[in-house]
């Protein structure tokens, strides 16, 4: 029983690293850039929402339809004026302008909103459903059926509209694309707008779950790279799955071994996955 | 030969700074100044003369510092000691380390990196019996550096620290030096330019990382302790956090990668930059880090000194 309410509990957070993965990877998959500053965007989603929530009432789940659309300007913006200067340059260099991006996020969020710890709690915060004797807590159901919304709704998008078409053509052979009259330079501006309305979504769902301070997004940056990398890099289906099954290990270790040991599970994971199958579960390999 | 003449007598200089500065202030940036240089030149080794751009260079730090403080606080070993044990169990982690991930490339090795870092602050976070956990441990009783009976330093002023500091430094600048020029310093900057022709030419690529790691390990845990027991604190966070591993890494990539001066410039960069603006910044004081990598790769990425090197011989070529 108490493995079943742990792996279910895994499976509904899960969904959120779902969400920030998809987003790292969409990233990776159109422009072959690794974001360092996912987890940053993700830190600015949760501040928009607290904000909204505190001084405007909006409740965090509903201001979805808020942060995704301001986090998409923000991510549109950073790849216009800074991603977009070095996409021929070297990976390291890549990696080290997300570094400089990510560190600007947090320290000026630092700088604005101080380093305080601050908590969303709506009415429903503490309220949990039971399932037989199974109890899943209220937000994180919400959080997950949201998220289940926004992966259908973009897979929807990308199998379905020409845009869609245009962006995984991109992924495939950037040159081929843009033979075929494909705007690589827009659908890249896209793509990383897409990838932070995610990360920003993933911020709103869980700003009544988690303490929302500047420094929260290294973790989330992080676990969206073993995310990532378990599915196999690019690959949109990879990281929902591996978003699911890095929940899943979390919260089962978390219960077996003590939440202090589930993330040094979840990064021997990662280096398992990376040493044996650097191509992760669903992806080709690259490496 | 000019540079030589200059080196002697910039460190002739410093050797007499504490005879003529006696604010805490001034010596406390100058320590400051020294750690950063050493971290920087430590990353060097492995990230700029070997191209591995590791982003887990706090795990070393950390052990370098945790050793020191555990066998000062449990068996009132002097640092001086006890930070050799605790070099030797970084090259040792790192070297076991290396065995892994070096067969990974770009990415995911700088991810790798992270990943190994994560691990040793989580355990040093949970394993409370060795580490104290997140309480972290307090540098008491420092005992007096002794030659024979006469006491050299109680360590209870700034000058002790600014020598060690110095000697550190100096220390790391010869490091690399050595390294540069060895075999295995060409080595590492053919595996740099080109892994897969380094290895059709024959060179061992993991042994060559290895090596370099190690010895980038070895000083960096070095500079760690010594870190440390200057501030006198430690917790996991502090010294085994990512920001950590960002700041030795882009004291290296600002002042320019691969080159004895770059970590130089990029620490008298960094350090200055972040004192003055300290009051102002105060905790975002990473923030200066972030706008300066971003400058540096969007208009010179090679660093400052990459940058200046190729224009003076601009200037030189049009004259």
């Amino acid at each position: 029983m108490v493995l079943i309410q742990s792996v279910l509990g895994g499976v509904l957070i899960g969904g959120v690293y779902a969400l920030i993965g998809i987003g790292l990877t969409l990233i990776f998959g159109v422009m072959r850039v690794i974001n360092f500053a996912q987890g940053e965007l993700v830190m600015v989603g949760m501040y928009v929402t607290f904000f909204l929530f505190q001084l405007l009432g909006v409740d965090p789940f509903l201001s979805v339809v808020l942060t995704m659309p301001a986090l998409f300007l923000l991510g549109a913006l950073l790849q216009r004026t800074l991603i977009n200067q070095v996409l021929d340059a070297l990976p390291q260099n890549q990696i080290l302008l997300t570094i400089g991006i990510g560190l600007v996020l947090s320290n000026l969020a630092m700088l604005a909103f101080t380093s305080d710890y601050r908590i969303l709690s709506t009415s429903y915060s503490s309220s949990s459903v039971a399932l037989g004797a199974i109890r899943l807590s209220t937000p994180l159901i919400y959080c997950f059926l949201i998220t289940a919304a926004i992966t259908a709704a973009l897979y929807w998008f990308l199998v379905k509209t020409d845009t869609g078409h245009a962006i995984r053509a991109t992924a495939q052979d950037r040159d081929a694309a843009q033979l075929m009259g494909v705007n690589v330079r827009n659908m890249g501006i896209l793509a990383f707008g897409m990838g932070s309305a995610l990360a920003g979504a993933a911020g709103a769902l869980v700003a009544p779950i988690y303490y929302i301070y500047p420094q929260v997004g290294g973790a989330f940056t992080l676990k969206a790279f073993v995310v990532v990398v378990l599915g196999g890099m690019g690959s949109i289906i990879g990281a929902t799955l591996g978003g699911v099954l890095i929940g899943v290990a979390e919260s089962v270790s978390g219960t077996y071994f003590g939440s202090g040991w589930k993330d040094v599970c979840v990064y021997v994971i990662f280096l398992l996955v990376l040493l044996l199958k650097p191509s992760g579960l669903l992806g080709k390999s690259r490496v | 030969m000019r540079t030589l003449i200059i080196s002697a007598v910039a460190l002739l200089a410093f050797l007499l700074v504490p005879l003529f500065v006696q604010s805490p202030y001034a010596l406390h940036i100058f320590i400051l100044l020294f750690m950063a240089v050493a971290l920087g030149e430590s990353w060097n080794v492995i990230g700029g003369y070997a191209g591995q751009y590791s982003v887990g260079h706090s795990a070393w730090y950390g052990l370098g510092a945790y050793g020191a403080f555990i066998l000062l606080q449990r068996n009132a070993t002097p640092p001086w000691f006890g930070v050799w044990v605790a070099v030797a169990v970084a090259v040792v982690v790192a070297l076991a380390v290396g065995w892994i991930t070096f067969r990974l490339r770009g990415p995911y090795f700088v991810l790798a990196s992270i990943a190994v870092a994560e691990i040793i602050r989580l355990l040093a976070l949970n394993w409370k019996d060795l580490t104290n956990g997140a309480e972290g441990i307090l540098a008491s009783d420092i005992p007096p550096l002794k030659l024979g009976e006469t006491v050299i330093t109680d360590w209870n002023s700034k000058t002790p620290y600014y020598y060690m500091g110095l000697l550190l430094a100096v220390f790391c600048i010869a490091v690399n030096l050595v390294v540069k020029r060895s075999k295995l310093g060409y080595y590492l900057q053919a595996i740099r330019e080109d892994q897969d022709a380094a290895h059709s030419l024959g060179i061992p690529l993991t042994l060559c990382k290895n090596a370099a790691l190690g010895i980038s390990a070895a000083l960096t845990a070095l500079a760690g302790s010594f870190a440390a027991l200057y501030i006198g604190f430690i917790e996991p966070q502090a010294v085994f956090g990512i920001d950590i591993s960002i700041q030795l890494l882009l004291t290296c990539i600002i002042g320019g990668i691969g080159t004895i001066t770059g970590p130089l410039f990029g620490a008298i960069v960094l350090v200055l930059l972040s004192e003055a603006l300290r009051s102002s910044l105060a905790q975002a004081h990473l923030l200066v880090y972030g706008v300066l990598v971003i400058a540096v790769i969007l208009t010179m990425p090679d660093g400052i000194v990459g940058f200046v090197v190729q224009r003076m011989r601009r200037k030189a070529g049009t004259q």
